[in-house]
């Protein structure tokens, strides 16, 4: 009795609030702005700013308010504790951002509840998008990168592969989609290696690998730290030398790193979907931007999730305002257009966009510095995750 | 009469304290229930260090047990959110049992250091296990109806009289345990272990069964913190929850349980004013606010009256 009281208050509070500021709506960014992701939280941030510089704070008659929200790590009790905030005290209508797979699934029954639309920068697991028809993707899954470098790979005279993986979920998420596709070509995965996730010396993965000698090594490590670690134990124990390629997704040579690789890390090939390299006059107005608001800021695989992100967000404001709900995520299924890292759709399936996968390798570029150039695309990929 | 007043004055206070945050922060009740689940783990470190003088940077381990257990009874058998309270607290009684048998072995240093490896190891199983544990994204479970008929609400209203409960008899019983021979003992082993086994006492057993009720609480708190989120995922094995709950109990004072409840307070307090003030910056007004209390006080908040009292005395 007491609970469908408060209930009936506090439908009236929202109502009141509603009819008094129908001309601001209120967006809650759930990101890391502290500890050791605080990347994401600077990236997406960045990344918004630009586009509100490029496409001003208001859509449709609709003032912007963004509301952000630092959730650390992956925590699952503060996420979900940061999002019934924003939709109970705040009043947001939309939430953003949202960088790993726990805390996408402890908001995801409260979206449902509350029928707030909610736009994953990041968080790349496919299983996500199933928990909550809320919930739209426009960064990329693993699979959706993993499966184009197998392909790649085979395409290019590599007949044998050793994959070393991170061991949790994005990392075996990695490894399931790599092999499928390497194996169904005809290739061979002569070993496949789950690292610990604290591992900080790859020196005896890369000895390992290199008494087998495949044709090349496929890797997925989280960006961050350990990247360095795993390219410098590649060049130092002399796999380069050896001949083994080093192969993976992007994760382990994103921008915000790429400097710190070194020049040993000349000639590794990844797949993703985003570089900061690629050719595009939209690129190139997102970079100029970006560095004038922020001078010396990189873009990455984070910065372009946040950037597509609150794009979708602006159309769904424009097209239902405050209300949001259903018809807002309606309203961007099948959008289509052209974003910094090539043409995009939201994919009105699995409500995750379908985007071109480029192969690049590190080299270095006209300014000296090290850069992810694109050598091939695999256009139009799909979640291949989803079905599964 | 005034020895009841005493020992139900405090109580009277801390229910006045949790109906009064009810309509105080309607908007904020889930932060409000993270902060009693809290109060519940700190109380359970309170046990081991304040009051028996375990030293450990491993607590978290026996509130992940309880987590996962609760999430895991909640998937395969039944989603009755008592059930799943009692599974809990089994489960970190025996993580806290079987850990207990060589911990209690060690001191000091050597100690703090197995406490740690002992939650590394639980949550590496946990990673490995992701068939039954979810892994790296987590178990979601949905916690049933509270005896059958009340249904945990988005605003989490529920959820927080569910704590709350839970928080006062926990509570309750540990001013009983603390004050019972029992608790005296662990007293008497942090003062002198020596002298209490002169006195007969079996110093190891007692600490274990120390530990192994503190596992009990712990477990519990996982539990209900699982429920809360109605999620686990890895990082209920975190090294920072651990270390946070010792801050907690430093900044209130250890060895009191009120010191448990009133540092809890007040460092998710600051936490989660400063960081909606400056979601940022926000990690440099706690470690002002724990300097401070080290330096100043450090006894702890609780220890503030007696220092006052000590100085204005001095001035006399």
């Amino acid at each position: 009795m007491k609970f469908t009281h408060r209930l009936a208050v506090a439908a009236v509070v929202a109502a009141i609030a509603q009819s008094a500021g129908a001309d601001t709506v209120k967006i809650g960014i759930l990101a890391p702005f502290s500890g050791p992701f605080a990347m994401y939280g600077t990236q997406f941030k960045q990344a918004i700013e630009v586009y509100q510089a490029q496409n001003g704070t208001s859509v449709g008659g609709h003032d912007i308010e963004l509301i952000y929200k630092d959730t650390g790590g992956p925590n699952p009790d503060v996420a979900k504790q940061l999002a019934q905030e924003l939709l109970i005290k705040d009043g947001v209508k939309y939430l953003g951002g949202i960088v790993f797979t726990p805390n996408a699934m402890a908001v995801a029954p409260l979206i449902n509840q509350s029928k707030t639309p909610t736009v994953l920068f990041n968080a790349a697991t496919s299983v996500i998008n199933a928990k909550s028809p809320f919930f739209v993707r426009t960064s990329m899954t693993l699979p959706q990168v993993s499966a184009p470098m197998a392909d790649w790979a085979f395409a290019h005279g590599i007949k044998t592969v050793a994959t070393a993986v991170t061991d949790y979920g994005p990392g075996i998420d990695a490894e399931t989609a790599f092999t499928k596709e390497f194996t169904a070509k005809g290739g061979k995965v002569v070993d496949a290696i789950r690292m610990p996730i604290q591992t900080t010396d790859f020196g005896p993965f890369m000895q390992r690998i290199k008494t087998e000698a495949p044709n090349a090594l496929f890797a997925f490590i989280p960006a961050g730290a350990p990247a360095f670690a795993f390219t410098k134990a590649y060049s130092d124990n002399g796999l380069k030398a050896a001949g083994i390629q080093a192969l993976g997704t992007g994760d382990i040579n994103d921008e915000t790193t790429l400097e710190g690789l070194g020049d040993a890390s000349i000639g590794i090939i990844t797949s993703h979907h985003y570089s900061m390299a690629h050719d595009s006059a939209e690129n190139k107005a997102f970079i100029a931007e970006l560095q004038k608001l922020h001078p010396g800021a990189v873009s990455n695989f984070a910065s372009i999730g946040a950037y597509d992100g609150i794009k979708v967000l602006y159309k769904m404001i424009e097209t239902t305002g405050a209300s949001g709900g259903e018809p807002a995520v309606k309203s961007v299924l099948g959008m289509s257009w052209v974003s910094p890292r090539g043409p995009v759709t939201i994919d009105p399936t699995n409500r995750t966009v379908t985007q071109n996968v480029y192969i690049r390798a590190i080299t270095k570029g006209a300014d000296g510095k090290l850069e992810n150039k694109e050598i091939d695309t695999f256009p139009n990929v799909p979640d291949l995750g989803w079905a599964n | 009469m005034m020895r009841a007043l005493f020992t139900l004055g405090p109580y009277a206070g801390l229910i006045a304290a949790a109906i009064a945050a009810y309509y105080l922060f309607p908007s904020n009740l889930g932060f409000v229930t993270t902060v009693v689940v809290a109060m519940i783990f700190v109380l359970s470190l309170d046990l081991v260090m304040g009051v028996a003088g375990i030293s450990t940077l491993g607590h978290a381990a026996l509130y992940g047990t309880g987590a996962y257990a609760a999430a895991i009874f909640a998937t395969l058998v039944s989603a009755d959110p008592l059930l799943g309270l009692a599974v809990g607290a089994g489960a970190g009684a025996a993580i806290a049992f079987v850990s207990g048998l060589f911990l209690m072995r060690a001191q000091g240093l050597t100690l703090l250091m197995l406490s740690i490896a002992v939650t590394e190891v639980l949550s590496s199983l946990a990673n490995k296990y992701s068939g039954l544990t979810g892994g790296a994204d987590g178990l979601s479970f949905t916690p049933g109806a509270l005896f059958g008929r009340f249904e945990f609400d988005f605003y989490g209203q529920l959820g927080y009289i569910y704590a709350v409960c839970v928080f006062l008899v926990v509570f309750g019983m540990l001013r009983i345990v603390v004050a019972s021979p029992f608790g005296l003992t662990a007293r008497g082993i942090k003062e002198s272990p020596a002298r209490m086994r002169a006195i007969g006492t079996p110093v190891y057993w007692r600490l274990v069964s120390v530990y192994t009720f503190a596992g009990a609480i712990a477990g519990l708190a996982g539990a209900l913190g699982a429920q809360s989120t109605a999620l686990v995922s890895l990082n209920v094995y975190d090294f920072q929850r651990s270390a946070e709950a010792v801050i907690m109990l430093i900044i209130g004072g250890t060895g009191r349980l009120w010191g448990a409840v009133i540092g809890t307070i007040v460092f998710m307090t600051v936490h989660q004013v400063a960081a909606s003030a400056d979601p940022f910056n926000w990690l440099f007004v706690i470690g002002a606010l724990v300097l401070a209390v080290v330096y100043i006080v450090p006894a702890g908040l609780l220890g503030l009256p007696e220092m006052v009292k000590k100085l204005t005395g001095g001035a006399r």
